[in-house]
């Protein structure tokens, strides 16, 4: 409990310098947002064209197309603003002989090693436009959320994040072996873009392997066929789901960390 | 004295960059994987719309024609991810475009030659497969022989802009850290205004008007015009083609410039 204690001030406290650093790098922090704001502006446009030519896809309307892809933003961007060092991780600094720095300090390694990137600033901008295009989605679809729904969510946003943190996690320590696991990581984060489509339009091989292996799905897909149907079929998975991939990851994490060896000079 | 004999001098740099690439090998294999994740992903989400469009095939493409264009627009974005972008901006970010400078060659020369590798081996390991892969899943269309090599033309032109786009891109480090967010944007921007996502025949007039304006769609949606046949006679061919070099001249005018200015204001720190 003590130990928990330190590890939640210490969050506090490196948070804080976090958002320092935004306020220092403001031109780099617009940038970040801004890309996020452009690529999020070019998936509305695509789903805004699809819609020109039907009035459904896989039988989503637009604004639950709009709502499906603003949802999968939340989980997304709150992955991002506090894992996101785990890039550095699979592409340098096993690599460069850095990792070492995060073993020699008095805190967990994973902590320590997060740490270093709380508050990201690329996930603002995302946030943001996630919540905004869910609201105006929302709106549009006449939804009305019971409490225990918009709990619910609020849960579901929380686990759909800690799923891309065990997938990162999970590629990221695969660099204690390969060195660098950079393009893993990649081809990783490119299947969670699947998570924004409906899954029903996919081949039952592709559906399958987002749900069970790679579990996208239960990012933004699930949750979503939830709330706006109210069809808890598979939304009641997520935990389970969601404890497996970070016990995988887990596991993972720490084979990796007993047998690194440290490079270089 | 050979008149090639300036060219020689860059070849260390292609061969430097070939025997990198073949250290990671399974690089490609990624590289593939993404590819066909990615071709595999646009082509349900416009099958599913095709499916159930009711007023028959959007564009006058047919399934078969859809298909084609969204997989060869993946397997172009391959021959464009010439890492070329990373290597400038990681090289201005950290000061070693210093060590360069001091060489008796051409900066963007020496990145365009060290990309040939990259572009060649792109295309052999990770294109072909996904190619042959979805050629033997979903029907594709079949081009005319003369369709075909008006490609192969069309697609070394998309390289060209694609190198320039990339440069660009990587030079912008001189003036901001955030490459990376530069990056980023540059994926996304060229990804739809290329025609990769949505092809530039199926969007609405105002949003075509403005991609036509812009170089990206000779990236992508150039090549297949030529590919699938979508061109008015010799005039169209010429049409297009002409397009594609007017904007590999422009950039590189561009490029050029950027490069003589950012050379002049560059500041390298320590030694």
């Amino acid at each position: 409990m003590r130990e928990f204690l330190r590890h939640a001030r210490l969050a506090w406290y490196l948070g804080g310098i976090g958002l320092q650093r935004l306020m220092t790098y403001r031109a780099d922090f617009a940038l970040g947002a801004g890309a996020f704001l452009v690529r999020v502006g070019v998936q509305t446009a695509v789903v805004g064209v699809i819609f020109q030519f039907t009035p459904a896809v896989g039988g989503w309307t637009l604004h639950e197309m709009v709502f499906l892809l603003g949802f999968s933003l939340l989980p997304r961007s709150l992955d991002r603003l506090f894992t996101d060092q785990l890039w550095e991780l699979g592409r340098r600094l096993v690599q460069q002989g850095e990792f070492y720095r995060y073993l020699i300090r008095p805190v967990n390694p994973l902590f320590a090693l997060l740490s270093e990137r709380f508050f990201h600033p690329d996930g603002f901008g995302e946030l943001l436009v996630g919540a905004a295009l869910v609201a105006w989605a929302g709106h549009h679809l006449d939804l009305e959320l019971t409490p225990a729904q918009w709990l619910a969510a609020a849960v579901l946003v929380f686990l759909g994040a800690l799923i891309h943190m065990s997938v990162k996690l999970l590629f990221a320590s695969l660099s204690f072996w390969t060195v660098t696991s950079f393009p893993a990581m990649h081809a990783a984060n490119q299947i969670s873009e699947f998570a924004a489509y409906p899954l029903e339009i996919l081949h039952p091989v592709m559906r399958a392997f987002t749900t069970w292996c790679l579990p996208f799905a239960f990012t933004a897909y699930v949750p979503c066929t939830y709330l706006l149907s109210g069809d808890a079929g598979l939304v009641v998975w997520t935990p389970v789901v969601t404890a497996a991939a970070l016990a995988v990851s887990l596991t993972v994490w720490h084979r990796g960390l007993a047998t690194y060896e440290m490079t270089g000079s | 004295m050979n008149p090639l004999r300036p060219a020689f001098r860059y070849t260390p740099f292609v061969t430097g960059s070939l025997q990198s690439l073949l250290r990671y090998r399974s690089m490609f294999a990624i590289s593939a994987v993404t590819a066909a994740a990615s071709a595999a992903m646009m082509i349900f989400l416009w099958r599913a719309v095709h499916s159930s469009s009711p007023d028959g095939p959007p564009g006058g493409f047919d399934t078969a024609e859809l298909t084609t264009y969204l997989l060869v627009a993946q397997i172009l974005g391959l021959l464009h991810a010439n890492r070329v972008d990373d290597e400038v901006s990681a090289e201005v970010y950290r000061g070693h475009v210093a060590a360069m400078l001091l060489k008796p060659v051409s900066y963007p020369a020496v990145r365009a030659f060290a990309c040939l590798p990259v572009i060649g081996t792109n295309a052999l390991f990770a294109g072909l497969p996904v190619l042959l892969l979805f050629a033997l899943l979903v029907p594709l269309n079949v081009p005319r022989p003369v369709d075909a090599l008006l490609f192969a033309v069309s697609a070394v032109l998309s390289a060209a802009v694609a190198y320039l786009v990339n440069l660009l891109v990587g030079m912008a480090a001189f003036v901001t850290t955030n490459t990376w967010g530069i990056r980023l944007m540059k994926q996304t921007v060229v990804a739809f205004f290329s025609g990769q996502m949505v092809p530039v025949g199926l969007m609405p007039d105002a949003l075509a008007a403005v991609t036509r304006l812009l170089p990206f769609h000779t990236m992508v949606d150039s090549p297949l015009t030529l590919l699938l046949g979508r061109y008015d006679g010799v005039p169209g061919i010429l049409g297009v083609l002409g397009l594609q070099l007017l904007w590999t001249a422009v950039m590189c005018a561009v490029a050029a410039l950027v490069w003589r200015f950012a050379v002049r204001r560059l500041e390298v720190l320590g030694g």
